[in-house]
């Protein structure tokens, strides 16, 4: 079974939600947890047989689609993918588990099935050609949860978050034909393997604009200033679950197709746009701190604040050294756990009172205790205090972008004051002061059902601020690798000076590089 | 040893933990006692620690490995060596008499269980904070006793200004972190690690300018911490937490961590003399302005903070001028009858229904004997009268200060020794003698229960007689940190006699002037008078120019840039095309005449473009 796994992880919950469809409206509750535990336990398998001391690729699968044109179905993982899919699966099954009673609820939790096949297939895939479609098909699910169960402006936002990111990816998809078109060229047969076409060197000026043609897709997705302002409206109008997963997995999809794509493949390209990247991070980290500041809605403050901490974890991604890149996967995590989590917590007024706005809250560590705390602990997580799991990734990023930059790094590290600066003067508002309004008073505090999807996050935050090592430790040595493979295949002197020598064999692939004439 | 390393280390935290199972529900008495018997066993670890590093043992653990990625490598590393087991047992001494007395202050509040969970956190943190051995464990703990105090400042968080104060602190202490962070950042990137011992072997051999860096970097870090100026506004607001509060965190232990950051890295800023100027020249003038502001203020607390404020300017004085040891002796002596004085303030605040006026006061001698008698002790130790412990420490940072032939500083040091007794006791005149003016406010003080009496005895104890172990704490302190040589033994007695007559002037002074009650209002129109109970205008200016245009900026931000800007744009673009298709519609409308029109247009465009596009390709090519 284990050499299927990733197949299986895929493939699963697509089965299992056709299925769903002649499941009984009543029993689809039962049947999505099913489902959605069955398969994180699936993924915990995953994670005990993945061996942490391998760098490159393990459980690869390989059957061939369209051999003229070297697509073919091609799947592994390695330390950076691995968690993102094992949180994938996680989010989904406490989403689903802590759903709360909405119209239509087996449409609901057949499309989250489906939004798990993509994702998961998205950080599993290895050609290029399946990655693509799998990045595509993962908009669907998320247009329809926002257009079907979103706030009044839903169908303004679904369509604006499709046809925004979708024009993006247009332009990726090209520089990814350009890509396979080179690697033709180069050496005289096609193929969309990410593996092969790592080894393939390509001169400065085409690393260049392959670079920028793949930066639109990503750089949408992520969302990268000034290619943010889908995330408020999504976030605002999209369902609690529908934010948690686009929060927590979605927006990883372009970082991580950062670390996948666009340094491996453009190391040259990568060096000569690290510092306008660097830029435009740090506007993203401060600008949109502020513009969370000033917002009225508790969950665009969270929305905003998902963009600021992107931010970072772009930053420390450009780092371009094993400390930053590092700290930039793992801090996708992280921020996939606190944000996700923190959009749950809105959630959990929301179904009490049907408002977002702070000026309806107030006092409300009077009446709810425990969900105080718990925003409490949560809100400190995404302010990065040591020993939450942000602190242990925020750290590593500035940590390694402080190598190339001091100043930026500086700039940069005024995150820790404006994310400060909002977060405690949103948790202010809706915490403390004395109650205001009646309607408040009576709020019963956060119930079983919510406990169980906060708790285990809670644990998690504190867990892995305190021991970063077990998903750390794999992340880290498939890191190196990238490094290593960036450092040798840069072909400027800067380039090669910038990535630092590892002096380690790249594990990734075979060792032969090609050059394009 | 590792073992009582350990205790001394966890058991807060365990008893944190504790009293946090009890923390939504209303008081549970024993949650008092158990926190309180675990910093005490921490205390008596503490103190095992303390015989064994008197024996020459060093003792130092590695728990886990925190954070390893790439060539950067942190673990939980703890060390127990002179400085360290000097700081913990201040800390849990004053911890362990701060949360008896806090069984009586909180008696009544409905948050009991929920005050001793962040008091005994506060208490690990701090613990992590002088214990860790490398930098980033130093930051876990720098960040927790922030996160403490902001949980306990904003305590009562129905209160505005509670509240409004918690986030003041916390965000003007990230604003200095940040600074700390970046030193860290660099000391990793010049030296490839943070273990002190790693660091302090390499510090020599690294470039000047960068050590200089690294030196004023952490040294901002600490000027949140320990509040000093421009970054000092928050500790008088944070006064609005609970009063065993500001004695434990914003007077004893907290505030004093920016010190011991500067002791911890003596081996770095011995090579940075220039660094330790700045330091000093720092410490003296904020010694001398936040005296000022304590001259002429009315809240007891208040007049306390700003003391405590001055003092930690004479600390830094001292380690900026190389006497790491003279700090850290000012920085023990200092907690204990500083604590005392915010436990006696405690009391005449629970006597008084929360009145923090001193002008409303007045004769409070008569009912509260016991506590007016530990706050005069307090403050003569404060105030450095002789044989009190005040006087041993504060009189040897004057020294350092000579000897070092600094005379400006020494000056500033001197006059300022002077403000410190006058405000010390204008603040006992007021409260404790004169007219009973509390009457007229309608207030009926009472005595605090025995047992907090009790417990504030062993401070007044340690208040006396700490300065009398001066040789003892040179001898072993001295072991791990740089001696200072005192080039003054000519002048030594002139210059102990010139500082306590202005200590004892000041004393006379005060009670001089304030026998009868508080001066007549007719100076509250004066210009001095109003800059200094304005604080110098500084919170104003902050407000007006930092957190307004903040505020106003986000605004125009979010109104302006993001919405009609950035989105704007996007969806200008998204219209275009919209609009585009919406226009040309009608070509496609199925009416064969239209077609047929649009098929000759467009025959006739391509047409021209063919030609075109031939002539042009003739014309380069022949």
């Amino acid at each position: 079974m284990l050499e299927h796994i990733l197949s299986i992880l895929i493939f699963f919950p697509a089965l299992a939600a056709l299925l769903g469809f002649v499941v009984n409206k009543d029993s689809i509750r039962v049947y999505g947890i099913a489902v959605a535990g069955m398969e994180f336990v699936l993924a915990l398998v995953l994670w005990g047989a993945y061996d942490p001391s391998i760098a490159g690729m393990q459980f690869m699968e390989r059957m061939d689609l369209i051999p003229a044109f070297g697509i073919s179905y091609l799947l592994g993982i390695d330390g950076i993918s691995l968690f993102i899919i094992i949180l994938a699966a996680f989010f989904t099954f406490i989403g689903i588990a802590t759903l709360p009673n909405l119209k239509n609820i087996k449409n609901l939790i057949i499309t989250l099935l489906f939004l798990q096949m993509t994702m998961v297939g998205v950080f599993a895939a290895l050609d290029a050609m399946i990655f693509y479609v799998f990045w595509e098909l993962s908009l669907v699910p998320m247009l329809y949860i926002i257009g079907a169960w979103g706030g009044e402006k839903r169908i303004y936002a679904s369509v604006k978050f499709f046809l925004y990111t979708f024009a993006g990816s247009l332009v990726m998809l090209i520089g990814m034909l350009f890509m396979a078109f080179f690697y033709f060229q180069a050496t005289g047969v096609w193929s969309f393997s990410i593996l092969e076409w790592y080894r393939l060197v390509l001169p400065e000026n085409i690393q260049l604009w392959l670079f920028v043609a793949f930066f639109f897709g990503f750089a949408i997705k992520v969302p990268m200033f000034p290619f943010h302002t889908w995330l408020p409206y999504a976030h605002g109008q999209a369902p609690t679950i529908g934010s948690v997963i686009l929060a927590a997995i979605l927006l990883k999809m372009g970082t991580y197709a950062f670390v996948r794509f666009s340094l491996p493949l453009f190391p040259d390209a990568s060096v000569y746009f690290m510092f306008p990247i660097a830029i435009l991070a740090i506007i993203m980290v401060v600008y949109t701190a502020m513009v969370a500041y000033a917002q009225k809605d508790i969950k665009q403050v969270v929305a905003y604040s998902s963009v600021s901490h992107m931010g970072i974890i772009v930053l420390g991604t450009f780092a371009l050294n094993v400390e930053g890149i590092s700290g930039a996967v793992f801090l996708m995590i992280a921020h996939g756990v606190v944000s996700g989590a923190l959009f749950m917590l809105v959630g959990v007024f929301y179904d009490r009172r049907h408002t977002k706005l702070m000026s309806d809250m107030g006092g409300l560590a009077h009446i709810m205790p425990h969900y105080a705390t718990i925003f409490g602990i949560m809100m400190m997580a995404s302010v990065g205090l040591p020993l939450t799991i942000n602190f242990v990734g925020e750290f590593l990023c500035l940590l390694g972008f402080y190598q190339q930059s001091h100043i930026f790094t500086l700039l940069a590290g005024t995150a820790i004051i404006v994310g400060a600066i909002y977060m405690l003067a949103a948790f202010k508002k809706v915490f403390f002061g004395n109650v205001v309004h009646e309607e408040n008073k009576n709020l019963p505090d956060v119930n079983k059902k919510e406990l169980f999807g906060l708790i285990p996050l809670v644990m998690i935050v504190v867990w892995l601020g305190v021991y970063p090592k077990p998903v750390l430790g794999p992340i880290n040595n498939s890191v190196e690798s990238i490094v290593q493979l960036m450092h040798d295949k840069a072909v400027t002197q800067e380039a090669k000076s910038v990535i630092p020598d590892l002096t380690k064999k790249v594990v990734i692939s075979e060792t032969i590089i090609e050059e394009v004439r | 040893m590792e073992m009582y390393l350990y205790i001394a280390l966890f058991a807060p935290i365990v008893g944190s933990l504790f009293a946090a199972l009890f923390g939504a529900q209303p008081k549970t008495p024993i949650v008092g006692y158990v926190t309180s018997a675990l910093i005490f066993t921490s205390l008596v670890a503490s103190t095992v620690l303390l015989g064994a590093v008197m024996d020459g043992e060093i003792v130092h653990v590695e728990l886990m490995t925190w954070i390893a990625a790439g060539d950067f490598y942190v673990p939980f590393g703890f060390q127990v060596d002179q400085v360290t087991v000097i700081m913990m047992m201040v800390v849990t001494l004053v911890s362990t008499i701060v949360h008896v007395y806090s069984i009586g202050y909180m008696d009544h509040d409905k948050g009991y269980n929920r005050f001793f969970s962040y008091l005994s956190a506060f208490v690990f943190s701090m613990m992590v904070l002088v214990m860790s051995d490398n930098l980033l464990g130093l930051f876990i703990g720098w960040e927790g006793v922030g996160v403490c105090s902001w949980l306990l400042i904003g305590f009562w968080y129905h209160k505005e200004s509670a509240t409004w104060a918690a986030n003041e602190a916390f965000i003007m202490n990230r604003i200095a972190d940040l600074a700390m962070l970046i030193g860290i950042f660099l000391t990793y990137w010049s030296m490839g690690s943070v273990q002190y011992d790693v660091i302090f072997a390499e510090a020599q051999y690294i470039d000047h300018s960068t050590l200089v860096t690294i030196g004023i970097f952490l040294f901002i870090g600490a000027m949140g911490k320990s509040a000093q100026f421009p970054l000092h506004t928050w500790l008088a607001d944070a006064m609005e937490g609970p009063t065993p509060v500001s004695a434990l965190i914003h007077a004893a232990t907290m505030v004093t961590a920016g010190v011991y950051l500067v002791i911890r890295c003596a081996p770095m800023y011995d090579l940075m003399p220039e660094v330790g100027y700045f330091i000093a020249s720092l410490g003296a003038f904020v010694a001398m302005f936040a005296a000022t502001m304590a001259l002429v203020n009315r809240d007891l607390k208040r007049i306390i903070a700003y003391s405590t404020l001055s003092q930690l300017g004479y600390m830094f004085v001292a380690a900026g001028l190389g006497a790491y040891w003279v700090a850290l002796f000012h920085l023990m002596a200092h907690a204990f009858f500083k604590a005392l004085l915010f436990l006696g303030a405690g009391n005449v605040m629970h006597a008084m229904d929360s009145e923090l006026d001193p002008v409303k006061m007045g004769g409070l001698f008569k009912v509260m004997k016991v506590t007016a008698i530990l706050m005069i002790i307090a403050s003569v130790a404060l105030a450095g009268i002789w044989p009190l412990a005040g006087f041993f420490s504060k009189d040897k940072i004057l020294e350092v200060a000579f000897s070092g032939e600094h005379y400006i500083l020494w000056g500033t040091l001197w006059v300022t020794a002077g403000l410190t007794a006058f405000y010390s006791f204008r603040l006992i005149m007021l409260t404790f003698f004169g007219e009973e003016r509390y009457k007229n406010f309608g207030f009926h003080p009472h005595e605090a229960y025995k047992y907090m009496l009790y417990a504030m005895s062993p401070l007044a104890v340690l208040a006396v007689i700490a300065g009398w172990f001066e040789h003892q704490f040179v001898d072993f302190v001295t072991q791990m940190l740089p001696t200072f040589e005192f080039h003054t033994h000519h002048v030594e007695m002139i210059l102990i006699l010139v500082t306590s007559a202005i200590a004892l002037g000041g004393i006379i002074t005060a009670i001089v002037m304030y026998r009868n009650g508080p001066l007549s209002t007719k100076w509250e129109s004066q210009f001095a008078y109003k800059v200094l109970i304005n604080q110098y205008y500084i919170p104003q200016i902050y407000e007006k120019f930092l957190v307004q245009p903040y505020r106003e900026l986000s605004d125009i931000f979010w109104k302006q840039i993001d919405m009609k800007i950035v989105d704007a744009s996007v969806d200008a673009i998204a219209t275009t095309f919209y609009n585009t298709g919406e226009a040309t519609r009608g070509m496609q409308s199925g009416n064969l005449s239209t077609m047929l029109k649009w098929m000759v247009a467009g025959l006739v465009i391509l047409l021209t473009l063919a030609v075109a596009f031939s002539v042009g390709y003739i014309a380069i090519i022949g």
